[in-house]
């Protein structure tokens, strides 16, 4: 039932967003080279989807290994600066500093340093979701409940049974949030990689080439293609949360069941 | 304490009166100017603004009734939607971004040149062995431009290769990328290449790269404004020929006016001198005329154009440009 009204929220939103864009086109009088119709913009990816699916499945590909480096790093970051306060005090600033680069600029040395392949662009994304992931960890382990910290030491489970059973799930809820924020901007990541330098073509730079053809449909309809991954991307994200914490579902329906 | 307080006023007030008489005559002067916004062809500035600069400096703008701002677009392709947009009056364009900007019914004309032959080719480093000859296999820089885009498979069918033996490698910056070995091969003008690389690069240009003899770039405006306000874009040319002929008389003087108006421009002043000079031999046609366009111009590039299935078909030439607003 819960599904079903999510889905209804969701095809609803979606709705509003596409009338709201028709309405900019049909009352503002946009002309067709500045702005399409939503219309054309999904009949621009019709006619070009030969072009644009081997180039999808590269920015998709780019997304999900830089996701995955940049998860992989800000798991492992977030649990070292918990357990360490000392490396906390010494790299947290680092990071921080590492954020504050804007990414623009540090995507054209990047590609002088590891050339036009796949290596730049999953460095960028890995840079971009590496850090929500640290800062959700850090705070997800910071606010584990100390009474059961106390109770498993006064059992006597070891510091990795008690960081298994009982630090991972307390954190899992703030972990999943940074993954969320990072697998938004994942995507952002992987274009703005293709954007410095690609050998050969790719999403970012087919958009490019419509752009310069003033085919305001063909880049409407490529943005349309990101943001899907990026969406697409996120509902994993948000389904692998679902399956791998079923205790945040039982203490809803418990809490549920006590109301009525 | 009263009478202090007057003599403030008095004071005050005379300063006041002072100021007013000796803005008004400029301010009149200025209200009485045309604005007119012109729409540079990258979003930042170069060299190639020199004549509009110096227009700006030395007064012809003026002297012809108007008042020119440089608007800077966000990308690239953004200066032809600018025009249409009524977000600028006059442009800089490539010519084949004119040429796609009538292929989607943009209602934009090509008012005059602003060079006159085609100094587009590929730079390779100083020194280096390559040639037309040796370019399969090679990477080459582009940046994804409709210029590029139609000029590339010139210099492959010269070579006598396909888009399948090169790797064409498309991004945001060429020169770093020629230089630290990651390209064999940048795409580019002479006065921007040349400069930009240092030395004598390699250069395979014109006709040694097989391409059409057509001009660069041009200035462009929307046809409504050109219909409504053809005395203003007449003037603004007229001012463009003295200023461009000044900053032709004048190199070392006009380049310190673009480097005083652009000092984060990120191009050193012996960049901008060598590049202006490198520019200056591209103005004027064989008969000594500045911004003359031809049918035959028009109709080769667009014909070029669609060989390489950027356009459908070609226009006739007069869908392009017109010569009327020339000084």
């Amino acid at each position: 039932m819960r599904f079903r009204r999510n889905l209804l929220g969701s095809f609803l939103s979606f709705v509003v967003v596409v009338g709201v864009w028709q309405a900019i086109i049909s009352f503002g009088h946009v002309a067709p080279y500045v702005a399409p119709t939503p219309l054309d913009a999904w009949r621009s990816i019709v006619e070009n989807w030969s072009h644009l699916w081997p180039l999808t499945l590269t920015t998709v590909k780019e997304t999900v290994f830089g996701f995955g480096a940049g998860a992989a790093l800000g798991m492992g970051l977030g649990v070292l600066l918990s357990k360490r306060r000392f490396v906390q005090r010494v790299i947290y600033p680092i990071l921080i500093l590492s954020q504050a680069i804007p990414i623009i600029a540090l995507a054209p040395p990047l590609v002088l340093v590891l050339g036009f392949g796949l290596t730049p662009k999953v460095v960028i994304v890995a840079w971009i979701v590496f850090f929500p992931v640290t800062v959700s960890v850090l705070d997800g382990l910071a606010n584990v409940d100390r009474d059961l910290l106390m109770l498993a030491r006064a059992y006597g489970a070891s510091p990795w049974r008690t960081f298994l059973a009982i630090e991972v799930p307390s954190a899992s809820a703030s972990l999943f949030s940074g993954l969320k924020i990072g697998a938004t901007y994942a995507v952002t990541g992987a274009i703005i990689g293709e954007l410095a330098a690609s050998s050969g073509s790719s999403l970012a730079m087919f958009q490019h080439a419509q752009s310069a053809q003033l085919d305001a449909a063909g880049v409407y309809g490529t943005t349309l293609i990101m943001t899907a991954v990026g969406m697409g991307w996120f509902s994993l994200v948000a389904l692998v949360e679902f399956f791998t914490t079923p205790w945040k579902r039982r203490s809803i329906a418990r809490r549920a069941g006590r109301h009525i | 304490m009263k009478h202090r307080f007057v003599r403030f006023i008095a004071a005050g007030g005379l300063a006041l009166v002072a100021t007013v008489t000796a803005i008004a005559p400029s301010a009149s002067a200025s209200s009485s100017l045309t604005k007119v916004r012109f729409a540079y062809d990258f979003p930042w500035p170069d060299m190639e603004l020199i004549p509009v600069i110096v227009a700006q400096k030395e007064g012809f703008f003026k002297d012809h009734g108007l008042k020119v701002s440089i608007v800077f677009p966000p990308t690239t392709s953004t200066t032809v939607q600018m025009l249409a947009t009524k977000d600028a009056e006059v442009a800089m364009l490539s010519t084949s971004d004119l040429v796609v900007a009538v292929k989607a019914k943009v209602p934009v004309v090509s008012i005059a040149n602003y060079s006159m032959k085609n100094n587009w080719g590929l730079f390779a480093m100083p020194g280096s062995k390559l040639s037309l000859a040796t370019l399969k296999g090679k990477k080459v820089f582009s940046w994804g431009d409709t210029w590029t885009t139609a000029m590339l498979p010139f210099v492959l069918k010269k070579a006598g290769l396909t888009a399948k033996d090169i790797t064409v490698v498309n991004g945001e910056a060429d020169t770093p990328l020629l230089k630290s070995g990651k390209v064999d091969f940048v795409t580019n003008t002479t006065n921007y290449a040349i400069p930009g690389i240092g030395g004598k690069p390699v250069q395979i240009v014109g006709k040694t790269a097989g391409v059409p003899a057509v001009p660069v770039w041009v200035y462009a405006t929307g046809s409504s404004y050109a219909k409504k306000h053809g005395k203003t874009v007449s003037a603004f040319m007229a001012a463009m020929k003295d200023a461009t002929q000044w900053s032709i008389d004048n190199q070392g003087k006009a380049v310190r006016y673009f480097d005083k108006a652009f000092p984060q421009s990120g191009y050193t002043h012996a960049y901008n001198v060598q590049a202006w000079k490198l520019t200056v031999p591209l103005l004027k046609n064989k008969s000594g005329d500045f911004f003359v366009q031809t049918k035959t111009q028009w109709s080769t590039l667009a014909q070029a154009m669609v060989d390489v299935k950027q356009i459908d078909k070609a226009e006739k030439p007069s869908a392009y440009f017109t010569n009327k607003f020339l000084p």
